[in-house]
């Protein structure tokens, strides 16, 4: 696959001008209200034995995670996740990024209790995940948590309805009463009249609406996302992006989405956590993570994305000296705006400019508003 | 050629695994006339193990026998009732269910196969007889599945079982099918019971191996969306799990249903219940061979009928318009009550009756007329062939066979010669092929039935350590010993002298006709067909015909086996020889290689790994038929597992039984060994 030139792709349909609904919510400087998931000091080390070594490593490496890490690889285990800590705020689209193998999947299926984490806890509104027993783990798959999968995960043997009510079906909800509920989602996700094919019978951008649909079908508060749309080409998986933002401006889940597409990450995300090594190296808003990556790491991701793209006003504006008045017929910018559109609102108050040929003779003129419209993508 | 053998300076380990089987060889050769201990096993080292495997199991059978007659008796009860429904219920009325039932399946190819299928089993007037051999698959089958089944689930449940339960499954499945007869025979008495829980535990593996699959294979994901749905795990299992890997078990159904159809057949040779196996034995006894090939091709014709039926419910589902389902049950109902009380009794139809005595007396003439002609086919095959490989050329070549006799100048020629060979190949490049050449000249110069019993061992366990390192040299050495100490050594060599030679038939034959149903798709149109068909029929079957043309006999044996075990070859030949990657064919062409360049470059490494499956499955059927050709004329454990039989002989039965699957077990072991060695080198496995 060629993770780069998708990446420019998609990199380009960050230069929107409307500001993405799922961004509204959650700012950098927004201060959130209480966070519907809270996950600290989480370990997930593969191999044998691994909690008790990794409780020996940690009492003897003093909680710094580099050096215990270091212990446990020297005793044959794999550490895939670090001493994980962060928070997802609520209706957040808390995005985490990170190349194959470093540890996102893992994490996520940490998380949902998919896989076992080593130590560490998840809170779910004041609620230990991790220490759920497995009847409440069940009630709460049934009630709180959905999840969407890279390759769909759709039964084969049922059709599109019955694989979405099929977490309805778990709850013992009766067949006309899921029915009903699947076909409003089914609907939610575009897929109105499909109801009686089967998986096989679907494209793949189909299969992966089948499979939001299903997660969503319970109403659940937490959604997780592995990798939703990794396996589409790249105009289906724009496509399902802006619908799953539209989605997300009705819904407002608390989203923990997986991907390793750097534009994606900043398309979609309140906030990014970039993974390398099993560790969490940076947290931060889209503009953060490109104004201000923490190392060469971060800043190599972002190199192909271009700044202003992603960037907004509010993040290189001056708040202190004498700031000018405002000028009706002048230019004034938004806090929200990115600075490509900031330059071309600039650019629009000066003169057009002569172009001349070889011979010093005028040819032309051009508008520096026109130049700059020039460079931009078309965003339909 | 091992890759190793490239590397001129250096002893691989090839070259050193030759060596070593070389010189124990030579040096058992040479000290055999001194140490008579080296060259057959003595009896005086061997454990009294037949009868000690005797007591044990006796013991074990008096302490169930009250079990396993209560179990024979409360089985007997669904068997009669599944006997008097099937023969009693009219016939119109049984096929047109089928032909329904066909519809419902696959349409109107299955219409057409239920309907002329077994239309021509009634004509035969075999009508009762295959009712009471279907009745105890129907009892048989479900057994299986449910055992099968619960041991598939119970093993995909508890992972620690897995291994334990696999590996059971391996040796059950190269455990001889006569071998099962004999304890159940003693266990739970004389009669039908004993084939039908014979056919039970032998048809339920293949179903367990096909759950275990299955449900090994599901997506991850797609087991996660049902954890992540809040299914139980009861819900996940059978909601999502199972229903996923439908079709791989379905696959596991289909081959339940053909291996109890052959093993109820097999069983036959129990006798006592008027079924179409035991009409089949009686027929070929009585050399009524028309009569004997009828009743063969109503075998053959049901286990189309079952394996094609059953076969669908592996593909993807098609859905066949129900209202015709409907009306063909209603059409068989209506001709059912036309026909009431007027039909005659089934026994009495005798369509085929001249063809069978048509067959006969064609046969007759013709084994009359070219019966010079046939006797040369097997005496060649038997003087220039079989007994040089059993007995080695010293004492085969005789004034009688080659019309001169082997003298002493003649072996140290008969070496000169092989060394020659050898130590030219050595000189190319080829160190490995040139010492198995003089290794080979050395086997058939003894003959396998002679070989001392050193240089087998030495030689599996070099071949062992070659191919699967030293661990599987150890398995494979322990195992012969186990066959030496049991006191089984010279029946078993008879046993590999008589399916090496068929293996051997097999590879050369099989691999050709592969290798031009590869190159050429008219060929494999042809072929395909009759492939099919050959792994339709059950086993016994493959009797009647060698049977007709060359009596009993070890050739005839031989054929058998030949004309069973040739279809992996055929078809894992052609299978890896067609799918080499697109790319790499296509990096050859652009190179500019020719057609054969390519098959000899490209495509035959690619498919070795492949080839070498179909060359193991090849050596477990040559086993499995093995056991059946007993019936017809071959010494070895075959022969003493068909005896063990006919004398309730417990020990006898179960130690031969045991030390055939020694034999399919190393045999398998080492080939796979050698495939897993090849994937490696070709990167296609970690």
């Amino acid at each position: 696959m060629d993770g780069r030139k998708r990446g420019d792709l998609e990199a380009c349909r960050g230069c929107c001008h409307k500001v993405t609904p799922g961004k509204t919510s959650a700012g950098a400087d927004h201060a959130p209200v209480a966070p519907a998931i809270v996950c600290k000091g989480l370990w997930k080390v593969f191999g044998d034995k691994g909690s008790q070594h990794l409780s020996s490593a940690l009492g003897q490496e003093e909680a710094d995670t580099e050096a215990v890490a270091a212990s446990l690889i020297d005793r044959g285990l794999i550490p895939a996740v670090r001493n994980a800590t962060f928070d997802v705020h609520a209706s957040e689209i808390f995005v985490i990024m990170g190349l194959s193998g470093s540890g996102k999947s893992t994490l996520v299926r940490c998380l949902s209790r998919l896989l076992e984490s080593t130590s560490g806890s998840v809170h779910l509104g004041g609620e230990d995940l991790l220490q759920a027993s497995p009847k409440r783990l069940i009630e709460l798959r049934r009630t709180k948590l959905g999840m969407v999968f890279q390759h769909f995960g759709l039964f084969p043997h049922m059709n599109v309805a019955d694989n979405v009510a099929f977490p309805l079906k778990m709850q013992g909800q009766g067949k006309n009463e899921r029915l009903q509920r699947a076909h409003e989602v089914v609907k939610l996700v575009g897929l109105e009249g499909r109801e009686d094919a089967y998986p096989r019978e679907l494209s793949g951008g189909q299969r992966q609406r089948v499979g939001i649909a299903r997660s969503l079908a319970a109403d659940p508060e937490v959604w997780f996302l592995d990798e939703p749309f990794s396996a589409l080409d790249p105009l289906i998986r724009r496509q399902l992006q802006d619908e799953f933002l539209d989605i997300q401006a009705r819904l407002k889940k608390s989203i923990v989405f997986i991907t390793h597409d750097i534009a994606e990450a900043l398309k979609l995300a309140d906030r990014i956590a970039i993974m390398r090594d099993g560790n969490i190296i940076q947290i931060g808003t889209p503009t953060e993570i490109v104004l201000n990556p923490v190392d060469d790491y971060v800043r190599e991701f972002s190199r192909d994305v271009a700044k202003g793209r992603h960037a907004t006003v509010a993040s290189i504006m001056k708040t202190n000296g004498k700031l000018p008045t405002l000028n009706k017929s002048g230019p004034a910018l938004n806090l929200g705006m990115t600075l490509d559109d900031a330059l071309a609102s600039c650019v629009s108050t000066y003169k057009p400019v002569p172009v001349v040929d070889g011979e010093g003779k005028v040819r032309g003129a051009v508008d520096p508003a026109d130049l700059t419209a020039a460079l931009q993508v078309d965003h339909s | 050629m091992t890759p190793e053998s490239m590397t001129p300076a250096s002893m691989t380990k090839g070259t050193l695994a030759a060596l070593i089987a070389l010189a124990t060889g030579a040096l058992c050769w040479a000290l055999s006339s001194t140490i008579p201990a080296l060259g057959n096993w003595p009896d005086a080292w061997t454990l009294p193990a037949v009868s000690w495997i005797g007591a044990g199991a006796e013991w074990l059978i008096d302490l169930l026998k009250p079990a396993g007659r209560l179990v024979a008796l409360v089985l007997g009860y669904p068997m009669e009732w599944a006997r008097m429904l099937f023969v009693s219920t009219p016939w119109p009325l049984l096929i047109g269910l089928v032909t329904a039932l066909g519809w419902h399946l696959g349409g109107w190819r299955m219409v057409a196969l239920g309907a002329l299928g077994l239309g021509f089993v009634v004509s035969t007037g075999y009508w009762t007889e295959s009712m009471n051999t279907l009745s105890l698959v129907a009892v048989s089958v479900p057994l299986a599945l449910l055992a099968g089944g619960g041991i598939g689930i119970a093993a995909n449940e508890f992972p620690r079982l897995k291994s334990a339960v696999q590996s059971v499954l391996d040796v059950m499945q190269t455990i001889p099918t006569f071998a099962y007869l004999t304890p159940l025979l003693v266990l739970f008495g004389f009669g039908p019971v004993v084939g039908l829980i014979a056919s039970a535990i032998y048809a339920a593996p293949p179903m367990a191996r096909n759950v275990i699959l299955g449900l090994e294979r599901v997506e991850p994901e797609i087991r996660e969306a049902a954890i992540m749905s809040g299914g139980t795990r009861f819900q996940q299992l059978f909601e999502v799990e199972i229903p996923s890997a439908a079709q791989q078990i379905f696959v596991g159904v289909n081959q339940c249903l053909m291996a109890a159809l052959s093993m109820v057949i097999i069983a036959a040779v129990i006798g006592g219940f008027n079924d179409i196996g035991w009409e089949v034995l009686l027929t070929m006894r009585k050399a009524q061979f028309g009569q004997a090939l009828l009743a063969g091709f109503v075998i053959v014709v049901f286990a189309i009928v079952i394996d094609r039926m059953s076969g669908v419910l592996a593909e993807p589902r098609r859905h066949f318009d129900s209202r015709i389902t409907y009306t063909l049950m209603a059409i068989a109902f209506l001709a059912t009550a036309i026909t009431w009380g007027r039909l005659p009794d089934p026994a009495t139809y005798d369509l085929f009756g001249s063809t069978a005595d048509f067959v006969d007396s064609t046969l007759g003439a013709f084994t009359a007329a070219n019966g010079a002609m046939l006797d040369s086919v097997k005496n060649g095959a038997m003087f220039y062939f079989l007994l040089p490989l059993r007995i080695g050329l010293d004492d085969s070549v005789l004034t009688f066979t080659w019309g001169f006799d082997w003298t002493k100048s003649m072996t140290a020629g008969w070496f000169i010669l092989a060394f020659a060979v050898g130590g030219w190949l050595a000189w190319r490049g080829h160190r490995v092929v040139g010492l198995m050449v003089i290794i080979a000249a050395g086997i058939l110069q003894t003959g396998v039935s002679q070989l001392p019993w050193p240089f087998v061992l030495v030689g599996i366990g070099v071949l062992g350590w070659v191919s699967g390192g030293r661990k599987l040299a150890l398995t494979v050495s322990f195992m012969l010993i186990a066959i030496f100490l049991m006191g089984l050594w010279e029946r078993a060599l008879l046993s590999l002298y008589l399916s090496g030679a068929a293996v051997f038939a097999c590879a050369v034959l099989g691999g050709a006709v592969g290798l031009l149903c590869a190159v050429n798709r008219t060929a494999w149109r042809v072929v395909q067909p009759i492939c099919d068909m050959l792994q339709t029929i059950p086993l016994f079957v493959f009797l009647i015909p060698v049977l007709m043309f060359f009596q009993i006999g070890e050739f005839s044996a031989f054929l058998a086996i030949i004309a069973y075990a040739i279809v992996p070859m055929i078809r894992y030949t052609r299978h890896g020889l067609t799918t080499t990657p697109d790319e790499m064919v296509e990096a050859a062409i652009s190179s500019g290689a020719t057609g054969w360049q390519i098959m000899r470059e490209v495509r035959f490494p690619y498919a070795l790994p492949t080839i070498l499956l179909g060359l193991n499955q090849t050596i477990l059927f040559a086993f499995a038929m093995l056991v059946i050709a007993a019936l017809i004329g071959t010494t070895g454990l075959g022969q003493s597992i068909y005896l063990a039989l006919g004398k309730a002989d417990v020990g006898l039965g179960i130690a031969a039984g045991i030390a055939m699957a020694i034999l399919a077990m190393i045999a398998d072991r080492l080939v796979q060994g050698f495939a897993d060695e090849q994937r490696k080198a070709l990167g296609l496995k970690t």
